[in-house]
């Protein structure tokens, strides 16, 4: 209806102007390109300038992850007098890559990365999924502080505890009954395994997933769940059978983002991990520039191979990536 | 909402404990017990250890014996031009990159939030700067800045902005450094920014532009009178969350340069690591823990705010 009253209003101003004897086409409205200039009434923008603001963020969006790519692509030579795309296009850094002096210690840091990542998620989702339940179903004291506790751990930076973690790597890992002095199991000293990485990103990781998981087991609708136990199912069994399949897209989700984590850290990587055996892709790829002289085309190569499994997996699960990332508790 | 209601069934039995009660309580003890003896012994027990050897003199190299020397340690670290040099960058880069990402980020999302052909694709793309490997978002701009032929300085020289023979060393200095990394970060984080605005928006109905359009209110009042107050309570979620993330500077810092007065992080990374003063670190470490502490404390008031308010 508004729309109708903006038209007749300009077909008004139109006619006043005295354009309606310029032919059929003006006295049917404005000239065309008048619209691009005006907003419908439930938008903000004109076409115009949502159009030159798309074109300005696609650019400042791509550009860089292009140039990255087309780096990847180019020989040193023309790397080095400054072609942003290359003239003749070669596979040859990531030939080097997977084949070259350094190809070993690259695919090893590959198997690390993915190793530290899956066993990361696996031990975080596994113990995380039965405390996130107890949060979202079950009633009990301090239950919303222990929550925001439980927050709080997940956005502390890794440095409030990196030097005690530290300590405890090199010492080994103690699992013991706690105020008995019982010790159950001793670990030999971890430093530059990747298992010092499993467990430094346990910290972060398994209160993220409580923090989601309990947010998604929240939205399964309670009847479903004491319909169960109509039919006889004990807690447990509930949780089993109702809970957990009906929040399968949730619990992918948490996985997910639990990899991405995982596979991004740096921090803890690059205080515990000095030997080829146990570095993981971002130490390794850091190491091209510096370390090793700077070979921008190894870096290159070595970045875009690392940055597409991530880069890939948030295109493909989009919705859930930014379902994940509104929950709140994303470290920014 | 949910404490309301544990208060309300506490009240009904304020002095008998039913059996289900128990139960229930018995089973989340159960179901919480792995997670509190991991989190405790990973996180709380190196929290405290912190704490603890922040008071003592704590050297693991130099063989000096570990002795309480209570304050020392902070009092040292205040009286530190370093540490002060490294405060003032952080803080600059926090504030730098944050309101931009802010603004971009905002605009980004009104932009994405109208509807128009292909939105979709363009939702899309903007998530791949921040799936990127933090690491190898900083080599990317690393090489960006190279002088001579990384593509800052071959872009300028194309538009003549550069003369022929002028060839500036971007990360010359380090203070000149922040602001390159402050790019760095928000052509990564913006896309988060977007995407919990973006997020906001979609509780806006388009009724109240309809209504601020009757009103005669144009583009800069819409956004005055409707879309920011309503996407307050979004904005301060995503304003808390990356003041956090940026504080905490530490990755991109390491490529772009080996100075370590360029953040709290990097600073406290280099006393732990590369002399190995354990204790005077940990001291170090507690500003950052504190300073995150306060901004968490806010953001769970925001958090509980947003909730009653739906």
């Amino acid at each position: 209806m508004l729309r109708q009253r903006d038209r007749a209003l300009d077909g008004a101003r139109a006619t006043t102007a005295g354009e309606d004897a310029r032919g059929p086409r003006a006295r049917k409205g404005y000239p065309v390109w008048r619209k691009w200039f005006r907003a419908r009434s439930t938008d903000l923008f004109p076409p115009f300038y949502l159009w030159v603001g798309l074109i300005l963020l696609t650019v400042f969006t791509l550009a860089p992850f292009v140039y990255l790519f087309t780096s990847s692509l180019s020989e040193k030579q023309e790397l080095l007098s400054g072609h942003l795309v290359p003239h003749r296009v070669t596979l040859d850094n990531y030939v080097r890559l997977f084949t070259g002096a350094g190809a070993g210690d690259f695919i090893h840091a590959i198997r690390n990365s993915v190793t530290v990542a899956v066993w990361t998620t696996v031990f975080s989702m596994v113990i995380g999924v039965f405390a996130a339940y107890a949060f979202a179903r079950i009633r009990f004291p301090l239950r919303m502080t222990s929550l925001f506790a439980v927050l709080a751990m997940q956005i502390l930076p890794s440095i409030s505890i990196l030097v005690p973690m530290y300590v405890m790597m090199r010492n080994g890992v103690q699992i013991d009954l706690p105020f008995t002095g019982v010790v159950l199991y001793q670990s030999p000293p971890l430093l530059d395994t990747v298992w010092a990485l499993v467990i430094a990103y346990t910290t972060f990781s398994l209160p993220f997933v409580i923090w989601l998981l309990a947010g998604y087991f929240q939205t399964i609708p309670l009847e479903l769940e004491e319909a169960s136990y109509v039919d006889g199912c004990n807690r447990l069994r509930a949780m089993f059978q109702v809970v957990l399949p009906l929040s399968l897209p949730g619990i992918a989700a948490t996985a997910i983002f639990t990899l991405l984590g995982a596979w991004d850290e740096f921090m803890f990587a690059n205080a515990f991990t000095q030997t080829y055996a146990s570095k993981t892709l971002p130490i390794a790829i850091s190491e091209f520039i510096g370390k090793h002289g700077m070979d921008w085309g190894l870096m290159t190569a070595g970045g875009f191979i690392a940055s597409l499994p991530p880069v890939a997996i948030s295109l493909l699960l989009y919705r859930y990536i930014v379902s994940g990332m509104t929950a709140g508790g994303v470290k920014g | 909402m949910a404490a309301q209601m544990a208060t309300r069934t506490n009240q009904k039995h304020r002095f008998t404990i039913t059996r289900r009660q128990w139960r229930d309580w018995g089973l989340a003890a159960l179901f919480l017990l792995p997670t509190v003896y991991v989190l405790a012994k990973i996180f709380v027990v190196p929290i405290y250890e912190s704490a603890v050897w922040s008071f003592y003199h704590y050297n693991l190299l130099d063989g000096t014996p570990t002795r309480f020397i209570g304050l020392r340690n902070y009092q040292e670290i205040l009286a530190s031009s370093d540490f002060w040099v490294a405060f003032d960058r952080t803080v600059y880069f926090t504030v730098v990159s944050v309101a931009a990402e802010l603004v971009f980020g905002f605009f980004s999302a009104l932009l994405l939030h109208q509807m128009f052909p292909g939105r979709t694709f363009f939702r899309a793309i903007i998530i791949i700067p921040w799936a990127l490997l933090t690491l190898v978002n900083g080599l990317l701009w690393d090489w960006i800045y190279q002088p001579g032929f990384g593509a800052l300085s071959v872009i300028l020289h194309g538009l003549h902005i550069l003369g022929p023979h002028q060839d500036p060393v971007w990360l010359g200095s380090s203070a000149g450094i922040m602001n390159f990394v402050a790019v760095a970060d928000i052509w990564k984080m913006t896309p988060f920014m977007t995407l919990i605005l973006l997020a906001g928006l979609q509780s806006i109905p388009g009724e109240l532009y309809e209504s601020a359009m009757m009103d005669g209110a144009g583009f800069w009042k819409k956004l005055r009178y409707v879309t920011i107050p309503q996407l307050m309570p979004s904005i301060l979620v995503a304003l808390v969350l990356r003041l956090m993330g940026a504080f905490r500077v530490y990755d991109i810092l390491t490529v772009f340069t080996g100075d370590p007065t360029t953040s709290v992080s990097y600073l406290t990374f280099n006393y732990a690591f590369r002399y190995f003063y354990l204790g005077k670190a940990s001291a170090m470490a507690w500003f950052s823990t504190l300073f995150i502490l306060a901004l968490i404390v806010v953001y769970i008031w925001a958090l509980k705010r947003n909730a009653d308010a739906q």
